[in-house]
Order: C-alpha cells, then structure tokens, then sequence
C-alpha cells in the first residue's frame, strides 16, 4: 500500500518537472549564441502574452507571443540592452505587458496592503492573547 | 479595548467588499488594456502598399488631417462584421481612413474590398506583424483616430459595434 503511495507521489513530481521544462520557444526561433538565447529567455519569462493574460511569451503558444519572442531575439543580436528591450515594450503595450507590476503610485496598495494587513492580523492575535492571559 | 481590536478585521472586510461591489457595479471593462500609445505620435515605418506595390511611409500618410488607422485582415471573422461601419466612415465623414493589412495574402486582400467594399484611400502591408507591434496591437481588428498634428486620441480593440461607431463619430468631431 505504502509503496503504491510512493509510486504515485513520484510520477506526480516527474510529470511536474516534465511541466516545468515545456514552453513554447521553437526550434528555429533559438539564436546560436547560448548567451543570448539564456538573455532572451529571461526576457521572455517576464513578458505576459497580451491574448493569453496570464501566461508568459516564454509558454504561450499564441502567434504575437511567438512574434515577441522573434522580436526579442532580434532586438538582442541588434545589441540592444534588456532594460532597452522591456522599455521598447512597455512604451507600446504599457506596463500591462509585465507579468510582474512595477512599484509606481498607483500600484503601491498592490505591493503593500498584504504586509499592513498582516501587521494588522499579529497586533489583533497579540491584543487578544494579551487579554486572555 | 478587546472588543474595539477584534472589531478591526471585520469592518477591514467589509470596507474591502464595499471596494469589490463598487468595482463589480461600474461601467468598465476590466479585460480592456490601458493604451500606452494615447497621445503619442504616430509610430513612424516605412512598408509596401497593397495595390500599386509603392512605398508606404508613415510620415507622409499621417499628420495632415483626421485620419482613421484600421488594423484588419482577410482571415480575421470580425474585420469582416466591422468592415460595414468602416464603409460608413468613409462615406458619410470627411476623414482620411488608412487600412493596415496584417499577415494577410495580398492577392485575398484586393478581391476581399473589391467583393466588401474598399473605404481606405490607402493599405499597408504588415506581412510579419512588425508593424503592428509598433502599434501596440495585439487583437485585430483594432481601430485608431489620429488628429491632424499625427497624434493617437483613440484606440479601440475588437470590432467596431453600433455603440463604438457613435463613439468614434463624437470624437471625430471633437477633434475637427
């Protein structure tokens, strides 16, 4: 029974890293240059897929994904820097097209309200331990 | 003291729900981007024309008076349902109206406007899809009203319904 268990357990975390390692880069897409190419994809990791909200150009099969991450590529080999290539993007598609928000003013209740909610759960706890003790 | 502190947490919730209602209540479309390219100039490419196999070169298309830019392509269903309202444009107002041909096969394109209609005085090509990138597109058709100093003041994505024709008329004249 135990052994069945293990079994399953395994070939569930085996199909998770075959999960982890697909996208959707094709094989004529890939620039010679290893460096570049690793450059390219961690670009491409961060550029969400506009038709596809949340998926990155990195996994979505969708043809303007596949176009970004041409686009990408020949921005790259053109010499171009990869904060160069996130601006050229977000000057046309906004910052929507980061699949991680920017710290602005109007994305700092995003990023902060989970840690003042937080603050605000451990003072509530603490308050009401301290009055049953 | 104790109950003001456990009464934090509850009224927090429902200020949050108030928050989410009011959001849930209003007029907006949370799947519509934000254009980052409003009130921008006209981004500037040079490609082929549709017709005579000329250059196109936006700096000369662009920036002399209203003109309307509309992304489409033969194989793209709703272009087709909105090609009606694009036909209206060019008939009834005094604009310029540019068709952009995205990843279409020029040879379908010509016998497509002759069979539908054609309303753009001129059509690029965007054989790649680079052009359009250029544009901010990511769902064709989209629709773009440029002012006369070849600035973007509107940008629809999707086809174009009776209530964005109307839409588009009001700007149109409110940029005259």
């Amino acid at each position: 029974m135990l052994n069945n268990i293990f079994k399953v357990i395994i070939s569930i975390l085996l199909i998770q890293i075959n999960m982890s390692n697909c996208n959707a880069v094709e094989p004529d897409e890939i620039l010679n240059d290893p460096k570049q190419e690793l450059r390219a994809r961690k670009i491409s990791k961060n550029i969400r897929c506009m038709v596809c909200q949340n998926q990155s150009i990195d996994d979505s099969n969708s043809s303007i994904a596949r176009d970004f991450r041409i686009l990408i590529r020949s921005k790259i080999q053109e010499g171009s820097e990869d904060k160069e290539i996130y601006k050229f993007l977000v000057e046309r598609y906004g910052d929507f097209v980061l699949l991680k928000p920017p710290l602005k003013s109007n994305t700092v209740a995003l990023w902060f309200l989970p840690f003042i909610f937080l603050v605000i759960g451990i003072l509530v706890i603490l308050n009401h331990n301290k009055k049953s003790n | 003291m104790k109950n003001k502190f456990l009464k934090l947490p509850i009224i927090l919730f429902f200020i949050i729900l108030f928050i989410f209602f009011y959001l849930l209540i209003i007029d907006r479309n949370p799947a519509k981007v934000p254009s980052a390219l409003l009130n921008k100039n006209v981004p500037i490419f040079v490609t082929k024309t549709l017709v005579k196999n000329e250059k196109f070169s936006s700096s000369k298309e662009f920036g002399d008076q209203v003109t309307l830019v509309n992304f489409f392509a033969t194989w793209c269903k709703p272009c087709k349902d909105e090609h009606a309202f694009i036909m209206r444009f060019s008939s009834e107002k005094n604009i310029k109206i540019v068709g952009i041909n995205y990843k279409d096969n020029p040879k379908k394109t010509i016998e497509w406007l002759k069979k539908l209609g054609n309303p753009y005085s001129n059509v690029a090509l965007d054989k790649n899809g680079k052009i359009a990138i250029d544009w901010g597109v990511y769902g064709i058709p989209e629709t773009f009203i440029i002012n006369s100093r070849g600035i973007i003041k509107y940008r629809h994505v999707g086809a174009i319904t009776p209530k964005i024709y109307k839409k588009i008329n009001l700007i149109i004249k409110e940029i005259e």
